[in-house]
C-alpha cells in the first residue's frame, strides 16, 4: 500500500505542480487579503449613519442619541441654508445622507402630518452588491427610530400615523448632479449591462484560456505540433489560426451563455420596470432614462465601441497568454494546471470589481490591480458613466502594450528551443 | 547527384549535457541515410535540428541549399519531419488529414490536388481514408502519417522511428514506401531507428552514433567488411562496445 501510495504521489506533486501551487498560495494570500480588507472597509461604514440637519431642534438631537444608544455612530452636519447636497456627501466622503429639512419637528409633533425627510445616495459604482455593501442605509435607520421615538416618547394616538409617520423621497448623486430618482431603480436599469458583462468576460476569459492551453498541450503530446512547426507556415500564423479558432468558439459560447442570461434578466428587469414605472407615476420621481441622462451615467456610442475594443483586447490577452502557457505545457498534467496563472489573475479583480469600487481603493492595492490587464475591462463601463476617462483610455493603452510584449513573447517561445526542451537555449547561433 | 543535405560540424547541448558534438555528414537526393544509436545518443536532436525545431549552438547545416541557422523558413518549404510517435488529428478522416497537410505545403488547388491523390496512393488505406483517424489502429495511422511526410515530395524527408511499435508486415509495407519515394522521386531521406535490419535493408548509407558523436559512417556493406561482420547489429555492438 504505502509502495504504491509513493509512486502515486511521486506522479501527482511534480516541480510543474508545486511551483504552481506556490505562485497560487502567493496570490491567494494576496488578493485575499486586499478582498478582507475591502470588505472590512465597508462592514466598517455600515454602522455609521449621516444626517443633514436643516432642522436642528431637540427632536432632532433626540434622535441622535436613539441612535446612538443602538450603538450607531451618528455623523450630523447641522446646516440651515445649504442646498448643495453633492458637495455636502462629497466634502464629507459619505455614500448616502438622509437630511431632516427645516420644519420637520413642527410637522412631526405638532401638526402629526406625514412629513417629508430626503434620503440621498451618491452612486460611485454601478455594482449593485458593491451599493448594498457601501450603503449604510441612514434614511430607513432614521426612519425607524423617529416611528420608535414617537411611540416610546411621545403618547401620540393617532396609530397610524405612528406606523407611518415620515416619507421618504429619494435623491440619487452621480458625477457631481443630483436628481429626484431612487437609485436602486437606476442600478436596476443598469445592472443589465454592468453586471452582465463582466460575468460573460469572465467565462469567455477562462473558457478560452482552458480552450488553447488543451489544444497546444495536446497537439504537443500527439506530436502534431512538430509536423505543424516544420511545415512552410509561418509561426505566426499559426498561432494566430490557433487563437482566432479559441476566439471563434468562445465566442459561440458567449452568445449562448449571454443570451440565456439576458432573455432571463429582461424578463425580471420588465417586470421591475413595471414597478417602478407605477412608483414614479404616483411619487413624481424623474423617469428613470432621464435621470440617467442627467446624472451622466448613460454611455455614448463611442464609449461602447471603447468597451467592446477593451473586451476584444482582453480575450486576446488571455489567448496569447494561454498559447504561452500551453507550450510550455511538458505533459498532460502540466495541462491541468497550467491555466491557474489566468484563472487567479481574472478571478480577483472580477469578484474585487463586484463588491467594491476598485477606483476608490487605497493607491498600492488600486495599482497593483490596475497592473492586472483585465481588470481594466471589468471596470470599463464603471469609469465611463462616472467619467473616468483617463483611466479607461490610459486602461487601454496598457492593456494594447501589454498585448504586443506577450504576443512578442509568444512569437519568440514558439520560434525558441524552449517549447521542446523547456530549456533556455545558448545564444552561440541566432536564428531567423 | 545533387546534395539534399550537408551537415556541417553542428554541436547542441540540454544545460551542462553535450547532446550533439560536432557532427558532420552529407545526403544525396534519393539516398536513404540510417541514423542508429541507443536511447539518449543524439538521434533525434539532429533530426530536430534539421526540421528546424531546434537551434544549433555551433555548426550549420544546408538542405537544397539553405542554411537551417540563417533561413529556417526557406528549409521548411523543402523538408518535411516525422516525429517519433508521431500522431494525427483524432477527430479528422483520413482523407481530410492529407488534404488539410496537402494545403500547408501548396497554395495552388491543382497542386493540393495532386498532392493529396500521392498521399492517397502511397498510404493505401482506400475506403478507409473516409473514417475518422480515431478507429484506425497503429500500423494504419503510421502509414497515413509517413503518407504525408513524402506526399510534398520534399527534397529531404527526416523520419524518426518510422517503424517503432508495428508490426512485420506493417513494417515492411512502410520501408517499402521508403525505398519507392527515394527511387521515384528522389526524395532523400533521413531516418532513425533501432533496427539495424531495417537500416540494413532500406538504407544507401547509415552512421553508428554514440554520446552525440558519430563512431562509424559508410553504405550498410561498407560497415561489414570494415568490421569484419555478417549483421549490422555485429557491427553496431563491436564499435558501441570498443568505444
Amino acid at each position: 500500500m504505502i509502495h504504491l501510495l509513493k509512486k502515486e504521489l511521486s506522479e501527482l506533486l511534480n516541480k510543474q505542480m508545486l511551483l504552481g501551487l506556490l505562485l497560487s498560495f502567493i496570490l491567494i494570500i494576496l488578493f485575499g487579503s486586499i478582498m478582507t480588507s475591502s470588505v472590512t472597509e465597508t462592514v466598517d461604514d455600515t454602522g455609521e449613519v449621516h444626517i443633514i440637519d436643516q432642522d436642528q431642534t431637540n427632536f432632532t438631537e433626540q434622535i441622535k442619541t436613539h441612535l446612538e444608544q443602538q450603538g450607531y455612530t451618528v455623523l450630523i452636519i447641522n446646516e440651515n441654508e445649504t442646498e448643495n447636497f453633492e458637495s455636502e456627501l462629497s466634502a464629507h466622503a459619505w455614500s448616502d445622507a438622509v437630511v431632516l429639512p427645516e420644519g420637520f419637528t413642527d410637522c412631526l409633533l405638532n401638526q402629526h402630518q406625514l412629513c417629508q425627510i430626503q434620503s440621498l445616495t451618491e452612486l460611485k459604482t454601478t455594482s449593485s452588491i458593491g451599493i448594498a455593501f457601501g450603503n449604510t442605509g441612514s434614511a430607513e435607520i432614521v426612519s425607524s427610530a423617529i416611528k420608535e421615538i414617537l411611540s416610546e416618547t411621545y403618547l401620540v394616538d393617532e396609530l397610524s400615523f405612528i406606523e407611518n409617520p415620515v416619507e421618504v423621497t429619494p435623491y440619487t448623486i452621480a458625477n457631481g448632479k443630483i436628481v429626484q430618482a431612487s437609485s436602486t431603480a437606476l442600478i436596476g436599469s443598469l445592472s443589465m449591462f454592468d453586471q452582465l458583462m463582466p460575468l460573460i468576460l469572465f467565462l469567455l476569459i477562462i473558457l478560452t484560456a482552458q480552450m488553447i492551453i488543451s489544444a497546444v498541450a495536446t497537439e504537443k503530446m500527439d506530436k502534431t505540433l512538430e509536423t505543424l512547426l516544420s511545415s512552410p507556415v509561418s509561426r505566426s500564423t499559426i498561432i494566430c489560426a490557433k487563437m482566432l479558432a479559441a476566439l471563434i468558439t468562445a465566442l459561440i459560447y458567449v452568445i449562448v451563455y449571454g443570451s440565456s442570461f439576458f432573455i432571463a434578466m429582461l424578463f425580471n428587469v420588465d417586470n421591475a420596470a413595471d414597478n417602478i414605472n407605477i412608483a414614479e407615476a404616483f411619487t413624481g420621481l424623474m423617469n428613470t432614462q432621464d435621470a440617467l441622462h442627467t446624472l451622466g451615467l448613460q454611455i455614448s456610442f463611442w464609449g461602447w465601441i471603447g468597451v467592446i475594443a477593451q473586451l476584444f483586447l482582453t480575450i486576446c490577452i488571455s489567448l496569447t497568454a494561454s498559447m504561452i502557457l500551453g507550450g510550455l505545457v511538458e505533459d498532460a498534467k502540466g495541462s491541468q494546471t497550467a491555466s491557474m496563472p489566468i484563472l487567479i489573475f481574472t478571478t480577483f479583480p472580477y469578484i474585487l470589481s463586484m463588491i467594491s469600487d476598485i477606483r476608490n481603493m487605497t493607491s498600492p492595492v488600486k495599482y497593483l490591480l490596475y497592473c492586472i490587464p483585465f481588470t481594466h475591462t471589468f471596470i470599463a463601463t464603471g469609469c465611463l458613466r462616472f467619467h473616468n476617462y483617463g483611466l479607461f483610455w490610459g486602461g487601454m493603452i496598457y492593456q494594447l502594450v501589454f498585448l504586443a510584449v506577450i504576443a512578442f513573447a509568444a512569437l519568440k517561445l514558439y520560434q525558441s528551443d524552449l517549447l521542446f526542451t523547456h530549456q533556455f537555449a545558448s545564444k552561440k547561433n541566432k536564428q531567423s | 547527384m545533387e546534395l539534399a543535405l550537408d551537415v556541417q560540424h553542428i554541436a547542441k547541448s540540454y544545460g551542462k549535457k553535450q547532446a550533439v558534438k560536432d557532427v558532420s555528414f552529407q545526403i544525396h537526393q534519393g539516398e536513404i541515410f540510417g541514423l542508429m544509436g541507443m536511447n539518449g545518443a543524439g538521434k533525434t536532436t539532429i533530426l530536430r535540428m534539421l526540421a528546424t525545431l531546434l537551434r544549433p549552438d555551433s555548426g550549420d547545416a544546408f538542405i537544397a541549399g539553405n542554411s537551417i541557422v540563417q533561413t529556417p523558413e526557406k528549409v521548411r518549404a523543402c523538408i518535411t519531419y516525422l516525429p517519433d510517435e508521431a500522431g494525427a488529428y483524432r477527430t479528422m478522416t483520413g482523407k481530410n488529414y492529407l488534404q488539410f497537410i496537402a494545403g500547408l505545403y501548396f497554395k495552388d488547388e491543382k497542386q493540393q490536388k495532386e498532392c493529396f491523390s500521392l498521399g492517397e496512393e502511397i498510404c493505401g488505406l482506400g475506403d478507409a481514408l473516409q473514417q475518422k483517424i480515431n478507429t484506425y489502429s497503429r500500423g494504419m495511422t503510421r502509414k497515413l502519417v509517413l503518407a504525408r511526410t513524402v506526399m510534398p515530395r520534399p527534397k529531404l524527408a527526416i523520419l524518426d522511428e518510422p517503424t517503432s511499435g508495428l508490426d512485420v508486415l506493417n513494417s515492411l509495407d512502410i520501408r517499402k514506401i521508403i525505398r519507392q519515394c527515394a527511387e521515384q522521386y528522389g526524395t532523400a531521406f533521413l531516418l532513425s531507428s533501432h533496427h539495424m535490419q531495417e537500416v540494413a535493408t532500406t538504407a544507401h548509407k547509415a552512421a553508428i552514433m554514440k554520446d552525440g558523436v558519430f563512431l562509424a559512417e559508410g553504405s550498410p556493406q561498407e560497415l561489414l567488411q570494415q568490421y569484419q561482420a555478417e549483421t549490422l547489429e555485429e557491427v553496431f555492438e563491436k564499435v558501441v562496445r570498443n568505444s
